[in-house]
């Protein structure tokens, strides 16, 4: 009897979570997956290829062994031997070992500025949401009151205040990050918190932050997924603009923003500082946009089952 | 379903530079805020963008439309490139070479500068001088038409208020040592007198000033044509605040009164400021150029952009990296002249860890000078081994600190660190130049490589912060450079003495100050310079300062430009330049 209806229950379509079905939407998205991997390569490689040996330190200086041409090998006037993957910079630093460097500042950037920015937006915004009333109001304002300040004068104010430190650099951005995604999560609460699973929550007598931390911030994942993956890059890129104008990292450590600064100095005598970081940050935002881009499809609960 | 998540899409900016991508979207969700943030947060790309965009149609059009140049020469208008942004337009508060370019202009001292030889002196506001037996009372006759730009005459009185202003100790001017020549200017300058009548400058009547001074000085007629010998405006200076008030509107354009060649008449910051003639000067109908435009450039490689687009007759420096690029041209724009200017980096000596003199020798001893000069400024400079350039006529300055790994070593364990490591952390600091930067980068690469020292950090500040952090000794290691204000071994020497307002490294040394003292009582110039190199291999024995290199005047200049001679200090008399069309592109 009990194996016939457990037989009969194997027959039943079987249940597939949202998770598992936005992955098969994302699968067939073969930009987005490209995109997805590609992403997974660059940070491998940029956290992990600097622990390998043989990958010259970047910060060394060769001043005899400046701009030299990508695959060239030298010896130095110190008698080092030293083999340029991408060339060398103005210094005769390794540009390819630059840039994995860079590569993790930027990264460790975008991921970090991203993490605070996640935590202090999803709370703030189902706080305010599943709450309501005047302090919804008031929080809200709040937010409003933040929109209207203008970013870079803050962090500038900031910096200027603080010293240049690059942890700072990471909670400077990521606190001011969060506004928009307070809001995306205020708004699926709002939409969410008079549904029936709610209110079999409340029924059941669950405190208040059970109800949000267990109950509504779970449902709030596909937005917020979808807008942190096009939070990254959007902070990559104001790491790059605060380095680009000298606030960000301090030399000789380099991020992409800073190299892409000084190679644009030199793009006439020396095109390679310029291009190859260029490049490979142009492609790491476009990865993350159009993973972002897919995503979003993927998680939309609207977008037809096929 | 989610519109702010679509609004937020659109302020992607890669997104809506591309409108492949971003046609998909719909703008309309963006509300005016976030729109006016999204401006805010790209703006530097998209400028960067336009301006991109601006130099290929620049460049493209220059060779149909007419160059701002070409323009400026028609009309006799200088645009020079002049570093940075100007701290001040007031004689008596300015340190810089750049803002000392800018008065230059537009005020005259009792001498002037020579079109092409620095030892020479022209007769500026004083027609005449003359000098006593020892040099130690100078007579300036000053001449009779000598006007304001606002047509009051210049008199005597003009200058001794000057003098009082720049020494005055509210006033807290930091050069104003340049008059410690006078007598009692010192003491009170530093308080210790409080009557300004017993200062060696006296008014004998509207034209003749005389001086009196502190020790004999044959060269005085070469000291009086710096920046802060030159008169102010009595009048203008006393209507905008008191006299000792520092910044206040009296240096604006339409306030400022101006005895030389130009007047004022517009500041924009960060943009330019340009000086026109005078026309109540008293030479004015052999002032050449109608005017000058000094434009605000930090970035050598913005400039040379702009000299390359013909926005510029004259570019400030030149990037290192494309000298060799002009070099092969043999492009006659680019000039190499001997600059009397030593290049160095100053040490707090008031604070751990620089206060140790091992530890300075240490650092002294690991700069390779050599390869500074030859691999990372590449402007033709000469490796500094020493202080004072040898350019000085005669003066044979101690030439000791050579780069040397070993004896480098040697210093630190001296200094009681076993290796570089337990050397505490410390901060380089230099104003925002990408020259700077690369220097400070490279000598903190030799420090790592000959002894150690990890924990050196590298810090960058806006010059006008900058200056004011070295002067408040904020710092561990600060870069500097000094160029020669006029042409005696003193002008390098002197800054070095007990607290003078240019030493800021703290540093004291009671055989150095006394040996600087007894040079101007020798009794022959031999005798003097010998004195003055025991001083010196003081100075080069503590190292208060880290010498790099001495310097050599790299710039891009117009042929248009006619009448710009090689100086060894640099200091140009603008009335004398003349433009002329050359009819050749500077590309």
């Amino acid at each position: 009897m009990i194996s016939e209806i457990h037989r009969h229950g194997q027959d039943i379509e079987k249940g597939s979570s949202l998770g598992k079905d936005a992955w098969l939407r994302l699968k067939k998205n073969h930009l987005a997956m490209g995109s997805l991997w590609f992403f997974v390569a660059i940070v491998l490689v940029c956290f992990l290829l600097p622990f390998v040996p043989g990958i010259p330190n970047p910060n060394i200086t060769h001043p005899d062994l400046q701009s030299m041409p990508a695959f060239s090998s030298a010896t130095s006037m110190e008698g080092v031997n030293v083999f340029y993957l991408l060339g060398s910079d103005h210094l005769g630093r390794d540009i390819f070992s630059r840039i994995l460097y860079g590569g993790r500042v930027s990264l460790s950037v975008g991921f970090l500025a991203t993490a605070v920015s996640l935590t202090i937006g999803v709370i703030y915004g189902a706080v305010s949401g599943y709450i309501g009333g005047r302090l919804d109001a008031a929080m809200m304002r709040f937010v409003d009151i933040l929109y209207a300040l203008p970013f870079m004068i803050i962090v500038i104010i900031l910096t200027t205040y603080f010293g240049n430190n690059l942890w700072l650099l990471f909670v400077c951005i990521g606190a001011v990050e969060w506004l928009t995604m307070a809001r995306i999560v205020r708004g699926q609460v709002i939409s969410l918190k008079n549904q029936e699973f709610v209110e079999a929550a409340r029924s059941l007598g669950l405190s208040r932050s059970r109800i949000i931390f267990r109950h509504l911030i779970p449902n709030t994942v596909g937005p917020v997924i979808v807008y942190t993956t096009l939070t990254v890059p959007a902070v990559m890129r104001l790491e790059a603009i605060l380095s680009f104008l000298g606030l960000g990292v301090q030399p000789p450590d380099a991020s992409w923003g800073s190299l892409i600064k000084e190679g644009a100095d030199r793009m006439a005598s020396d095109p390679g500082l310029l291009v190859y970081p260029a490049i490979i940050f142009g492609l790491t935002l476009f990865s993350l946009n159009f993973l972002g881009d897919g995503l979003r499809d993927a998680l939309d609960p609207k977008s037809s089952k096929d | 379903m989610i519109p702010p998540l679509r609004s937020r899409n659109i302020q992607q900016g890669w997104v809506r530079q591309l409108p492949l991508l971003g046609c998909r979207r719909n703008p309309e969700d963006s509300t005016a805020r976030r729109a006016s943030r999204f401006t805010l947060t790209t703006t530097p790309w998209k400028s960067g963008l336009i301006l991109l965009l601006g130099i290929v149609v620049i460049s493209q059009v220059s060779c149909r439309k007419e160059r701002k140049v070409d323009m400026a020469t028609r009309e006799k208008i200088l645009l020079l490139g002049n570093g940075d942004e100007p701290k001040a337009l007031d004689p008596h508060l300015v340190s810089s070479v750049g803002d000392s370019n800018i008065l230059r202009a537009t005020l005259e001292g009792l001498t002037t500068f020579h079109p092409s030889d620095d030892t020479r002196h022209e007769p500026g506001v004083a027609e005449r001088w003359e000098a006593n037996d020892d040099y130690t009372e100078w007579k300036f006759h000053l001449r009779k038409n000598a006007k304001w730009s606002n047509g009051d005459p210049v008199t005597a009185s003009d200058f001794v208020y000057s003098y009082n202003r720049i020494l005055h100790p509210e006033m807290a001017a930091p050069y104003a040592s340049m008059l410690y020549f006078l007598k009692n200017g010192e003491a009170y300058n530093k308080g210790e007198i409080k009557d300004f009548a017993e200062v060696g400058v006296k008014a004998q009547n509207d034209h003749l000033l005389v001086c009196t001074l502190e020790r004999p000085t044959p060269f005085l007629p070469d000291v009086v044509k710096h920046t802060t010998w030159l008169p102010v405006h009595r009048p203008t200076i006393e209507k905008f605040g008191t006299m000792t008030e520092a910044f206040t509107d009296w240096q604006k354009p339409g306030n400022h009164v101006s005895n030389g060649a130009f007047q004022l008449t517009e500041w924009r910051i960060n943009a330019h400021v340009k000086v026109r003639r005078n026309p109540h000067y008293w030479d004015a109908e052999n002032v050449k150029p109608n005017g000058i435009n000094f434009y605000p450039i930090p970035n050598s490689f913005t400039e040379e952009k702009a000299f390359r687009n013909g926005l510029l007759h004259y570019t400030y420096i030149i990037p290192a990296n494309l000298i060799s690029q002009y070099q092969e041209k043999n492009d006659p724009s680019l000039r190499s002249e001997t600059y009397a200017g030593v290049y160095f980096y100053r040490c707090n000596t008031s604070q751990k860890p620089t206060d140790n003199v091992d530890f300075r020798r240490a650092l002294a001893y690991a700069i390779n000078q050599e390869t500074i000069v030859k691999y990372v400024k590449m402007g033709g400079e000469q490796p500094a081994y020493g202080y004072t350039p040898p350019s000085e006529v005669g003066y044979k300055p101690p030439n000791v600190i050579r780069h040397d790994p070993d004896k480098a070593r040697e210093f630190l364990k001296r200094a009681g660190y076993e290796s570089g490591k337990d050397v505490p952390e410390f901060t380089i600091l230099f104003n925002t130049t990408e020259e700077h930067k690369s220097i400070a980068v490279a000598i903190q690469d030799m420090w790592k490589k000959t002894l150690g020292i990890e924990k050196v950090n590298i810090q960058n500040q806006e010059w006008k912060v900058f200056q004011q952090t070295l002067f408040d000794m904020r710092y561990d290691i600060g870069r500097a450079g000094w160029i020669g204000d006029y042409s005696d071994p003193t002008t390098f020497l002197g800054m070095w003495k007990t607290s003078d307002s240019n030493n800021y490294t703290g540093w004291s040394n009671l055989d150095y100050d006394r040996l600087l003292k007894e040079s101007s009582y020798a009794n022959s110039t031999e005798d003097r310079y010998r004195i003055l190199a025991e001083a010196e291999s003081i100075l080069l024995d503590e190292v208060p300062i880290l010498p790099i290199y001495w310097y050599t005047r790299v710039y891009l200049i117009s042929p248009d430009v006619k009448n710009w001679n090689p100086l060894l200090l640099d200091n140009h008399p603008y009335k004398h330049i003349d433009l002329v069309p050359s009819g050749k592109e500077t590309e």
